[in-house]
């Protein structure tokens, strides 16, 4: 029987007996009115931390105003039970799911504008819309204003706290180990790379924030119904640092470090009580010292894994395991590998890649100008000149990260000017940076699944769900990816973390990354920078391959005229953001103009004129 | 006529406070990149600090405020050397965790150590009001307004042409390069943690002549204030922290003045967040663009 497998069932008996044992003794009035409580408290902060930590720990963008949303949820939940008259049995679910629809709705008004700032100005927006509105709770009509919202039927029950933070967790884990939760990490690790590997950044990063809210109005919903009232106090600035502070103590982006930490903050200062008034200082100790001794949380970014666990302590279970496969029925699924996109080779002569009149300028600077490019099919063409002549701004030009302002792109002989980055990723242009731009804490292999997304297809129901859909596409990509590293002789280093890669190393999973988009037009930007002699020869030799294996035509920028001379078949020379010359090696290398933009006029050649 | 004058003028005496702390976070922020929540609560330790000296020990309004200073400088040059130092290397939201550790902890101890019921401060100018028509402005606005105004000069002063001022200015542009350039990081940080806790102690003063209710917890609305002013303005960037103290003051006041009391705080945090959607790093900030 497979690990998975083995970890599902283990998961399923551990969630099982741990609702078992708590109703059992709750029944048995073994607790108390105040740990029941407690518990339900546990549940919800269980489901506000992990939630908080999709947006904050996977997406890497940190949010200050969860608390917010909550409230949101809060308010909506309790308005629908009040004021719907069916059975509690009917409205309470519909309440939860209304009060988060509602957070929903809010967090992409709320996302929209305020995704678009980064790190801590993105912190302090979230902040001011949360305090917003917590100041519009407190006066609107229909609220009860900051008196508080009264009389709401209490209708949780630990048994509905238990099952729906379940349910959540379990989602957003499968989520973050499908393509889609690829997606939002490697956002959080490299948001030029990730929108340039195809990842549409935008959408993910509004998607991933929404659902957050989604889920931290359910957890108002329940709150609401279990304390009874509501007051807008309540949902404060400090309410949204309490769940951040869960999520960073117990790791960033560690779902099971955030129940962890959920539990035992929320549970400590119950347990302190005898304390009384020091257990608010013991508390904010132990936060500063955890975070000295453990800045990365408790778990980092790891996760803790019951099937791990309990492989490491008992072995001999495997046979009892082994007799349950046996009798369990065989399904054999097939593979869908990614979609090879069909490029259109009608017109077998035309470039591939070509720019008219392409130029950008900024303010007063113009940075290109009328830079002519052909690429044709299967072709190696380098693109050189002096440092600042515009090299990489041609490249981002071509792959959407600038707008230029003149001229036009076609690729296969559609313009793809205004585009954005990942759209023509997915129409066939993959490239590398100067600065090596890997998703550096996910492994090799991850690195290269989040380049498939373009050529996926399974929705985030699939992934949540996994359905035999999301089984089938990623044991395809998992194929493809091994194929991919293998051909580059990398298979070996496929479940290392990326940033532990030699450089040399990590410059090729960049080729790597780019070529699994399965792209017609590759971009190399200095690839050889920083490798001595011996590795350059050998990178010669993977970019002969690579044309030969995958049919592509590839433009690279590079300094080092070994590489340029040796494997390119035509030259573009950029000086001053215009094209100074192009040709073979052989017409580029006596090329006076060229010598000239390289090394300078020299005295003779002045005199003489 | 005179209500729109009263509540500028009103704006303006709260702005200022707000401006002198606001600096505080600005400079910390600038240099070590790490929003220290701890800086609201200095205002606290500051208010206290004015408030026994003078109630206890008796001395002049004047005395109370160097004291003041002193001790802020100590507790907030502690701080960074205890909490935030070792953390320097680490991801940027420990020591975001940690500075809200410290938030906490010096707000417990000191509800253990003077209980949670707020003390009155005690009125220190007897000076009459200055009368220009039908408006009058109480001496303490005109001595906030002057003092802050002083401060953020000498500040600018302090940072564009004197060598601390300089190693400061280097040290928040890269860090590294400045230890190679044989500028001590960990003393620089320090006078920015001191200069900024010296401003937070004279703004904890000034904020309570004008609300004379000192508690442990005091410290947190103003902070948060003064930190959003810091970022209206661009965080990091002195002249800002003081302009976006003052729109911060103004706004308050006006809406106080003529919509209502409690939708204040939201006015302040709409003019934030439009502020932010459309200069994505404050009014005086400049836009950068991660080069690819």
């Amino acid at each position: 029987m497979s690990k998975k497998m083995r970890a599902y069932i283990l998961n399923i008996l551990a969630i099982t007996a741990i609702f078992l044992v708590i109703n059992l003794m709750i029944d048995a009035k073994i607790l108390s009115r105040s740990n029941r409580s407690m518990l339900m408290d546990v549940g919800i902060a269980i489901i506000m931390a992990t939630s908080l930590n999709l947006t904050t720990g996977m997406l890497g963008q940190l949010a200050l105003g969860h608390a917010g949303f909550m409230a949101i949820g809060a308010y909506t939940a309790a308005l629908v039970t009040k004021h719907m008259t069916v059975d509690i049995a009917l409205s309470f679910p519909l309440g939860l799911i209304a009060g988060g629809l509602v957070a929903a709705v809010f967090g992409i008004i709320i996302g929209v504008p305020a995704l678009r700032l980064k790190g801590d100005y993105l912190a302090i927006i979230t902040l001011g819309f949360g305090e917003i509105i917590r100041v519009i709770i407190n006066n609107l009509p229909f609220t009860g204003g900051a008196m508080g919202l009264i009389g709401i039927n209490r209708a949780t029950t630990f048994s509905y706290v238990y099952v729906v933070m379940v349910l959540i967790v379990i989602s957003l884990f499968t989520l973050g180990r499908s393509r889609h939760g690829r997606a939002i990490i490697s956002i959080r690790e490299n948001e030029v790379a990730a929108e340039s590997t195809g990842i549409p950044t935008t959408r993910y990063k509004i998607f991933a924030f929404t659902l957050a809210a989604f889920f931290a109005g359910i957890a108002g919903g329940l709150y609401a119904h279990k304390m009874g009232t509501l007051s807008p106090a309540t949902f404060d600035f400090n309410k949204s640092i309490e769940y951040l502070v869960m999520v960073v103590l117990g790791g960033m982006g560690s779902l099971t470090g955030s129940i962890v930490a959920a539990t035992v903050l929320t549970m400590l200062p119950e347990l302190l009580r005898f304390l009384a008034d020091w257990r608010m200082l013991i508390y904010s100790i132990v936060l500063i010292l955890m975070m000295l001794f453990r800045p990365k949380g408790l778990l980092g970014t790891l996760e803790f894994s019951l099937v791990e666990v309990w492989d490491f302590c008992a072995k001999y279970v495997k046979k009892a395991f082994a007799f349950i496969k046996k009798h369990l029925p065989k399904r054999e699924q097939k593979v869908i590998m990614p979609e090879v996109p069909k490029y259109d080779y009608a017109n077998f002569n035309l470039p591939v890649l070509e720019t008219d009149k392409l130029g950008i300028r900024f303010g007063g600077l113009q940075a290109a100008q009328d830079v002519h490019i052909k690429l044709y099919d299967n072709e190696i063409v380098g693109l050189i000149g002096p440092n600042g002549a515009g090299k990489t701004t041609v490249f981002n030009m071509l792959t959407g990260v600038y707008l230029p302002t003149e001229g036009d792109i076609m690729l296969l002989g559609k313009s793809i000017v205004g585009k954005a980055t990942h759209e023509i990723t997915a129409n066939g242009i993959a490239r590398t940076f100067q600065n090596i731009r890997l998703f550096k804490s996910m492994t090799v292999l991850e690195n290269i699944k989040v380049a498939f997304q373009t050529r996926m297809h399974y929705s985030v129901l699939d992934g949540v769900l996994r359905t035999s859909r999301f089984n089938r596409e990623e044991m395809g990509i998992d194929l493809r990816a091994r194929e991919l590293l293998s051909v580059f002789g990398m298979e070996n280093v496929a479940d290392v973390r990326a940033d532990s890669l030699p450089y040399g190393q990590q410059r090729k999973l960049e080729i790597c990354r780019a070529l699994a988009s399965n792209p017609k037009v590759l971009l190399l930007d200095e690839p050889a920078a920083g490798m001595n002699p011996i590795e350059t020869e050998e990178l010669m030799k993977t970019i002969r391959t690579i044309r030969e294996r995958f049919s592509v035509a590839v433009l690279l920028i590079e300094h080092d005229m070994k590489l340029v001379m040796g494997i390119c078949e035509r030259i573009y020379v950029l000086n001053y953001g215009r094209i100074l010359a192009q040709g073979t090696p052989e017409e580029i290398a006596t090329n006076s103009e060229v010598v000239e933009a390289y090394l300078g006029k020299s005295e003779n050649t002045e005199r003489e004129k | 006529m005179t209500l729109l004058l009263n509540q500028l003028i009103n704006g303006l005496q709260i702005g200022s406070i707000y401006a002198l702390i606001a600096l505080g976070y600005t400079m910390v922020y600038g240099i070590v990149k790490l929003i220290n929540f701890a800086h609201g609560d200095i205002i606290m330790v500051g208010a206290y600090t004015a408030l026994l000296v003078m109630t206890g020990l008796g001395l002049p309004f004047y005395v109370a405020i160097v004291l003041a200073m002193a001790v802020c400088i100590v507790f907030g040059v502690l701080i960074e050397r205890v909490a935030y130092r070792p953390l320097r290397s680490s991801p940027r939201i420990s020591s975001l965790i940690t500075a809200i550790g410290v938030s906490y902890l010096l707000q417990n101890v000191a509800q253990l150590i003077f209980t949670p019921t707020p003390r009155p401060f005690p009125a220190v100018f007897s000076v009459k009001p200055l009368v220009i028509g039908e408006l009058s402005i109480s001496f303490i606005t005109i001595l906030t307004i002057a003092v802050s105004v002083a401060l953020m000069i000498l500040l600018q002063f302090v940072v564009r042409r004197t060598k601390v001022g300089k190693a400061m200015r280097a040290v928040s542009e890269d860090m590294g390069a400045s230890q190679l350039m044989g500028i001590s990081v960990d003393k620089t940080v320090s006078v920015t943690f001191a200069i900024g806790c010296a401003l937070a102690a004279i703004g904890a003063v000034l904020y309570c002549v004008a609300y004379p209710r000192v508690q442990p917890t005091m410290g947190s609305l103003p902070g948060l204030k003064a930190f959003i002013a810091a970022v209206l303005g661009g965080i990091g960037i002195l002249p800002g922290a003081m302009l976006g103290g003052f729109i911060m003051g103004i706004a308050e006041s006006l809406t106080k003045g003529y919509i209502s009391s409690q939708l204040a705080d939201a006015v302040v945090y709409g003019i934030l967040i439009v502020v932010l959607i459309f200069k994505p790093a404050g009014m005086l900030g400049k836009k950068t663009r991660e080069k690819v």
